[in-house]
């Protein structure tokens, strides 16, 4: 006869203290069912019988897959324009402008790096923020670079081509500012097409990241959280020499630079937090 | 004056580094004056087996925290004897950084680490025998539950057992409930101990 | 209600900690490390810090030089809970700048007098709401 498999108070407790260390995720008491449907999930395609079980299984496989797989199940990496806004409008109102004012008469652009690319939105999204919301753009150079490890999405993302649900966010307006119609779909303008710079990169790879510096803000948002501890933190070291002094990372909402790495200062302005390299880093 | 595109991304690789990229050169940058050049050099160095001991010999003198952390990541990866031993060595350095850092690196290295457990879970120094129970946090090992009940049955100290109770709750299973009970009434009058079993018992199911 | 910040890798600790805190009618926000401690700092000010001294990331002592050495941080007594009895932890201790050194394990009543006497409560204060 089959045991109804179940997840108990303590188990979800044991669960949840492990997963936020790990990750840096922690779900509420109201999210209990979603975590045990995904943990029942899990449990019954590895053919664990009981939480015990397949908890001791998770963390202490050797190839971490287990733990990989369930991290992406527990979280929704959905990708649109303007997901998680408060960011661009940090960028704009607080990040920008302290790194202008310290950059006094230096006209070099300012450089901004987004990643991974994913099929673009966040890249084409920060252009036209910058656009629509930051003044200072009529006298300062910009520019973005988007890099992604797969190539196929570099295609997507140059050819800059959406449906409905991508663009659901977007003020019209701006939708058709920028976007122009494409059959059921939505072109990006060649403005923005033309504005940035997509790049295929594996940022765990050091060698590869040599060639990527002077940025004076890095977007990476969603990606590290999928990374072991040890790519983790080496992506965070590359990040680290990528970056001009003073210059910002920016994470996803739930995730943490505290849970990686220590050489960044955390910054928290009135819409965000975000990390920054010292400015006296040599 | 606006968005425009990028004329260096990925930079030649060449770049402003002018020491050559090979073993012989990067030893030299690891003592180079510029804490930059020295990061570049620890990082590139991981690719090299016979970097550990020059890894090891600049994290002792190493003065700026970005790079020692650098080297801790390189050591971590080349994961060797001489890299382990030195992470070792760590636990016992007064500088409190230093010593968790190296604990965090350790925890990667569980094939590594494990031969050496036994003799670290002996220590005379109860504050190495609470590192090396911190190490077993993420060693993705089989012995580590019999290591732990081993812990809470046999160490005298309190905090050692205090730290190996707070991990059995969370990877413990039935087994450790009969230690986990004697331990309650080893430190009979300890609070936190008598907190910290019951919870793990709890979480064990064996309450 | 008096919030106070409980920084400790070890769940069992946070949980132990806030369980004395609680009853007492405190309000407890956790942290695994120095880091993150600093980033809940930046959120909300807090009465009163209890730190841990051996952590991933940013230990106590790192955290209670950040904390103090930012003007433009809310400054709060902190009470630092170690294994260590050494003199010279202490000593680093203090100089990290806190205002209390407290030995592991820690005995509730004796942990809850030391908060008490360090937000300038009497015992009947606590729980009110201020």
């Amino acid at each position: 006869m089959a045991v109804q498999k179940s997840i108990s108070e303590e188990d979800f407790r044991t669960f949840r203290e492990f997963f936020y260390r790990k990750t840096g995720i922690l779900f509420e008491d109201s999210k209990r069912y979603f975590v045990d449907k995904r943990l029942l999930d899990r449990m019954n395609a590895t053919g664990s019988e009981t939480f015990r079980g397949y908890f001791t299984m998770m963390r202490f496989q050797t190839s971490g897959e287990e733990l990989q797989t369930l991290i992406n199940s527990m979280t929704v990496n959905e990708t649109y324009f303007f997901r998680e806004e408060y960011q661009f409008r940090c960028l704009v109102d607080s990040v920008l402008e302290e790194l202008v004012e310290r950059r006094a008469d230096d006209s070099s652009p300012i450089r901004i790096w987004s990643v991974p690319s994913a099929s673009g939105e966040e890249a084409y999204g920060i252009a036209i923020y910058l656009l629509e919301y930051w003044p200072r753009i009529a006298d300062l150079d910009v520019e973005i670079i988007s890099s992604d490890i797969d190539t196929d999405i570099l295609a997507q993302a140059r050819r800059g081509r959406y449906g409905e649900r991508s663009l659901q966010q977007l003020p019209l307006s701006l939708r058709n500012k920028y976007f122009h119609r494409d059959g059921d779909h939505y072109r990006v303008d060649d403005v923005l097409r033309e504005a940035v710079d997509f790049t295929r990169a594996n940022v765990t790879d050091a060698a590869e990241m040599r060639g990527y510096r002077n940025f004076d803000v890095i977007f990476c948002r969603n990606l590290l959280i999928y990374f072991d501890d040890l790519s983790r933190k080496q992506t965070a070291e590359s990040f680290y020499d990528a970056l001009n002094p003073g210059g910002f990372v920016c994470l996803g909402h739930s995730e943490s630079m505290s849970r990686i790495s220590s050489l960044f200062r955390v910054r928290k302005f009135p819409e965000a937090i975000v990390y920054q390299k010292p400015w006296e880093a040599r | 004056m606006a968005l425009k595109k990028s004329q260096q991304t990925p930079a030649d690789a060449k770049d402003e580094r002018h020491l050559p990229r090979d073993l012989s050169g990067l030893l030299t940058a690891l003592n180079a004056a510029e804490p930059m050049a020295r990061r570049w050099a620890a990082r590139d160095l991981a690719e090299h087996p016979e970097a550990s001991a020059a890894l090891v010999e600049r994290m002792r003198i190493e003065t700026e925290p970005s790079v020692t952390q650098v080297i801790l990541t390189s050591l971590t990866r080349l994961g060797d004897e001489i890299a382990v031993a030195g992470l070792t060595d760590c636990l016992r350095s007064e500088d409190a950084m230093l010593r968790n850092a190296a604990i965090e690196a350790m925890k990667q290295l569980p094939d590594e680490v494990a031969p050496i457990m036994g003799q670290l879970l002996e220590d005379p120094d109860p504050d190495v025998r609470i590192f090396a129970v911190d190490v077993l946090e993420s060693l993705r090992h089989p012995r580590v539950e019999d290591w732990l009940i081993r812990v809470i049955a046999e160490d005298p100290h309190v905090n050692v057992c205090a730290t190996a109770v707070d991990l059995l709750g969370e990877i413990g299973s039935e087994r450790a409930a009969a230690t986990l009970r004697a331990l309650k009434s080893r430190f009979a009058d300890e609070p936190y101990i008598q907190f910290a079993a019951d919870l793990a018992l709890k979480r064990i199911g064996a309450d | 209600m008096k919030r106070i910040l409980v920084i400790d890798d070890a769940a069992t600790v946070r949980l132990y900690h806030r369980s004395i805190l609680e009853s007492a009618g405190f309000e407890v926000t956790e942290a695994v490390n120095g880091l993150e401690a600093l980033e809940r700092v930046a959120e909300a000010p807090f009465d009163l810090y209890l730190v841990d001294v051996n952590m991933p990331k940013l230990d106590g002592y790192g955290f209670l030089r950040e904390l103090r050495g930012k003007n433009q941080l809310p400054q709060a007594p902190a009470i630092m809970v170690s294994t260590e009895a050494a003199a010279n932890d202490q000593a680093q201790a203090f100089l990290s700048g806190a205002n209390l050194y407290q030995v592991k394990p820690v005995r509730p009543e004796r942990l809850l007098s030391h908060v008490q006497t360090l937000l300038g409560m009497t015992p009947t204060d606590v729980g009110r709401p201020s």
